[in-house]
């Protein structure tokens, strides 16, 4: 045995040419696995797989010719990306194989967007270059952005769109929150394009907060805010009780007394019925912004103001006697509207609200007096906790980027994170467990506790992980600009009436304004003087459906008219002149068959009642008195194209001719029933 | 069989395009030998003549035949990289990336040219002891160990230029560490390094000049110093000598002629 092995091996090195022809030899049976390894690349299995898979299949012909082996690649030069994921993912163009089916093999969903022309990193991440699964999905030193997880997909919306939009919820509500929580008021956010993302939140000033307030509540609410209004978006800092009480002792002593004018005496309060406080309070639509929970714990109202669940253990009464009859006086910056209430009024709600407590909050709190070095301590721990990015205080000013700025935190390199322990180490992960449990990450995060839910906590990580280099750096085509709201402000003494009454917080005029009530820009072509004045003066609602209208102001004749006038000559379409045709006009043969076209051609008491004896239409404005209130030239143009007079409209187009519409209008211009009952009134 | 292939060669011989190629003949006479060293541009850096014995393993390890070795392949590699390659900012990562996925061996190619430029560090050093050690620096070898140090830094810098080119992280802080250091230099510290980057820090003039000294200038400085090299290793009296002899050559100075 041993002596053949020497054979071979003679036979094999026996002399220098022997030796060097077999280790050439050698070498070539070596270098020979580079062209096998280029052949058997990983992507060629799942090709050769994906075939196996759809050859079962009845559309297999019609797949297999569509099939083309090889690299596929989707180069966007003006935005540097080469995706090869088609590589694997060879059927992400089959719309029969749209969401079903194992990976790779699965069609994309159908989106808005052409998939050649974005490409796939650019809203899923990842490694678009790569041609394996590992380097093409995770992150690695040599590529630090792997693959958006599922949950957050819409983040690579938010690149591009600064808009809100139907398909996005969760970057949406992401977006509403870091304004409504007021992430940004800490944290600098920049738009991409320009700008920074605005706080939507209103944190009060607290100037004067001791003319508002007490100590005790003040330290209670600074313990634990949510105790006090579980919507509370204020977050909880987690103060030891000495810093609670030092904190109040500073903030009541540096606030000043305010000068503010007293409201109507109070008449007749004292002796109404138990009742008629709460009355005044649903009448006065308070419950459109504010809320309170109810004998079920369930918070019912808006969330533009504050809760008032327990608001008679936080305020002063005659602050809330002041705040109620003219709210600008304390805080010129508020949404809430002067509501002009008289004295009776006044002391109604004061007394309803007042009587809103919770004596468990108060319980325990008893502040022995505030010593200077107490005051001084506050004030320190108000300027280290960043108090005043939020709020206004005497001798405090509003710190410069307090937090790190989070405008490109989506392309954040996990190299530069500083992971607590148990948190996975993925920038969502991360992201994520700092917005949740902010003091995981050392006693030194300044970032106090919000009170957030989970699916909060993931829309906030999308709006976030938004926020990405290749955001900032897009090409202006391919930017999609958010709402931007213009600084329009109304002139004259309607101006100040307008501004007096808060009109913007519900209603927008030229791009600026809430949602929360119709839109008035283009209003005075529609209306007529008298409705406008009548309803000024007394809001009714022109839906069957709806019992939310607009609250009463108690305008004087002298207010409403100005308003109207103001209204119907300012807010009016250039799309068409309100003059030319009048309800006179009309000839009863045109109100005929405009009554015609009503019942039977449009269908339109399907959604509109013009007879309440038998018209069941519930959806659309109620239209018994269309002659007082509508103009007939608005009616014909609203009718021939209702989305282009009242964009979003669930009225349907139906392509109404001219003659149609204007005998429509000659029938509705003749329904002035409601108007003479309300000229009644 | 064995005849008629003779009878082949010598025909092929006796055609005018060898004779015009192998000018100096053919036999096994000495004059043979040395005409065909001597009239070959390649070969005539070699002896006509060498001692067996100094083609033993023990006497060189070879180690400065390995490392032209592994310089070849430098160059063999090197070369199809190049087509491969933009020695631009936005380019240059990318094309790491397309070596690394797409290109038919290319992620052999790179790994062959990385490989092969570490080896020839390690060679060269390993050399350069192996010379020291064996006392193979002394006179008359004095000029060639200088001509070696000169090769053993054109490698190093060989090196360093091509730490650069992949556009990464690690080449980019190495870069700009390395600068750093030079930076450092008494006086035109600062000038140098400004020099060398074409600019304060490693941007896109650091990666061009990097990639011209990696490609072109340092390539053929090492070629042209190892050209030097051998040619000296043969005017010095060749690979070995016995230690009596390079001594008495040493006194008589004998060694000038070689």
């Amino acid at each position: 045995m041993r002596k053949k092995i020497g054979e071979g091996y003679r036979a094999l090195f026996g002399d220098s040419p022997r030796a060097f022809g077999t280790l050439g030899v050698l070498l070539l049976a070596c270098l020979a696995v580079v062209p096998a390894k280029d052949h058997f690349r990983e992507w060629s299995g799942y090709q050769s797989g994906y075939l196996k898979y759809i050859a079962n299949r009845g559309d297999a012909a019609t797949l297999k010719r569509r099939f083309e082996g090889g690299i596929h690649q989707d180069w966007l030069p003006e935005l540097g990306v080469v995706d090869r994921c088609g590589t694997c993912h060879v059927a992400l163009k089959e719309a029969v194989l749209a969401g079903t089916g194992p990976q790779p093999f699965r069609g994309h969903p159908v989106i808005p967007h052409n998939l050649e022309r974005y490409g796939c990193v650019l809203c899923h991440g990842g490694q678009g270059v790569a041609t394996t699964v590992e380097e093409a999905h995770r992150s690695s030193k040599a590529w630090e952005q792997p693959i958006l997880p599922a949950r957050y997909v819409e983040a690579g919306c938010g690149q591009c769109h600064q808009n809100t939009m139907t398909g996005t919820p969760e970057l949406n509500q992401g977006r509403t929150l870091l304004a409504e929580y007021g992430c940004v008021r800490c944290h600098t956010v920049n738009v991409p394009g320009g700008g920074r993302m605005a706080a939507s939140d209103h944190p009060p000033s607290l100037e004067h907060i001791a003319g508002k307030t007490t100590r005790e509540w003040m330290y209670a609410w600074l313990k634990n805010p949510q105790a006090y209004a579980v919507s509370a978006t204020m977050p909880n800092f987690q103060l030891s009780d000495d810093d609670a009480r030092d904190i109040t002792a500073f903030l009541v002593a540096q606030s000043t007394a305010l000068e503010v004018a007293q409201g109507p005496a109070e008449t007749g309060a004292a002796a109404a019925e138990s009742g008629e406080g709460s009355s005044l309070y649903g009448e006065s639509f308070c419950a459109s912004c504010h809320a309170m929970q109810n004998a079920a714990g369930l918070l019912v109202g808006g969330n533009v103001g504050p809760e008032l669940t327990r608001v008679g253990t936080k305020v002063k009464p005659e602050w809330l006697k002041a705040w109620l009859w003219n709210p600008g006086q304390w805080s010129p910056t508020t949404v809430m509207p002067h509501y002009r209430f008289d004295g009776k009024q006044i002391g109604l709600l004061a007394r309803y609200l007042g009587s809103q407590t919770d004596s468990d909050f108060l319980a325990k709190v008893s502040l022995p007096p505030a010593t200077a070095e107490q005051v001084a301590h506050g004030k320190k721990l108000v300027n280290e906790r960043g108090c005043g990015s939020c709020h206004e205080m005497n001798g405090v000013k509003k710190p410069d980027n307090f937090a790190p700025d989070l405008s490109n935190v989506g392309s954040r390199s996990l190299e530069k994170i500083v992971f607590a322990p148990g948190v996975q180490e993925d920038l969502p992960s991360y992201l994520a467990a700092k917005i949740q449990h902010p003091h995981r990450f050392g006693p030194a995060t300044k970032m106090p506790q919000f009170s957030l839910t989970a699916p909060q906590v993931d829309a906030l990580v999308t709006a976030l992980l938004a926020e990405t280099d290749r955001a900032a750096g897009l090409p202006a085509a391919l930017r999609v600009p958010g709402k931007v709201e213009s600084d329009y402000q109304p002139a004259g003494p309607a101006g100040k009436l307008i501004a007096d009454l808060r009109c913007f917080s519900c209603h927008a005029f030229n791009g600026r304004g809430g949602d929360m009530a119709p839109d008035l820009s283009i209003e005075g072509s529609a209306v007529q003087r008298g409705w406008l004045v009548s309803f000024l003066k007394n809001p009714n609602t022109l839906r069957p459906a709806l019992i939310r209208r607009m609250p009463r102001f108690n305008l004087t004749d002298g207010e409403a008219q100005t308003l109207a006038d103001y209204i119907l000559t300012v807010y009016q379409t250039p799309a068409f002149e309100a003059g030319p045709l009048s309800a006179a006009g009309f000839t009863a043969d045109q109100r005929e068959h405009g009554r015609q076209l009503f019942y039977s051609k449009y269908a339109c008491q399907a959604c509109h009642i013009v007879d309440p004896k038998n018209d069941k239409g519930y959806v659309g404005p109620t239209l018994t008195q269309a002659g007082t209130r509508l103009n007939a030239a608005w009616i014909v143009h609203y009718l021939k194209d209702p989305q282009k007079m009242r964009p979003g409209n669930l009225e349907p187009n139906q392509h109404i001719s001219d003659e149609d519409a204007r005998d429509l209008a000659a029938f509705l211009m003749a329904q002035t029933k409601g108007g003479a009952q309300e000229a009644r009134k | 069989m064995a005849a008629t292939k003779q009878d082949t060669l010598g025909r092929l011989r006796e055609t005018r395009v060898w004779q015009s190629v192998f000018r100096s003949g053919w036999g096994d006479s000495n004059l043979h030998r040395a005409l065909a060293v001597q009239q070959n541009l390649f070969l005539h850096l070699f002896p006509a003549k060498m001692r067996r014995r100094s083609l033993d393993i023990g006497v060189t390890w070879y180690l400065g035949t390995l490392t032209l070795v592994a310089f070849f392949i430098l160059v063999a590699t090197g070369i199809p990289l190049m087509l491969y390659y933009h020695p631009s900012v936005p380019q240059a990562y990318a094309d790491m990336k397309d070596l690394q996925f797409v290109v038919s061996a290319g992620v052999f190619l790179r790994n062959l040219h990385r490989w092969a430029a570490h080896a020839m560090v390690l060679l060269v050093f390993a050399h350069m002891a192996r010379v020291f050690y064996r006392g193979a620096y002394r006179p008359p070898r004095e000029f060639n160990w200088v001509v070696g140090v000169v090769l053993l830094l054109v490698t190093l810098f060989l090196s360093y230029t091509g730490y650069l080119l992949p556009w990464d992280q690690l080449a980019f802080w190495a870069i700009t560490v390395g600068s750093n250091i030079l930076s450092s230099v008494p006086v035109m510290g600062l000038k140098i390094r400004f020099l060398m980057l074409g600019g304060n820090t490693v941007n896109a003039n650091a990666l061009l000049r990097f990639y011209v000294l990696h490609c072109v200038i340092l390539p053929l400085a090492a070629v042209a110093f190892i050209g030097v090299h051998f040619w000296r290793i043969r005017k010095d009296g060749g690979l070995y000598r016995d230690g009596h002899a390079a001594a008495r050559a040493a006194e008589s100075g004998e060694q000038r002629h070689g």
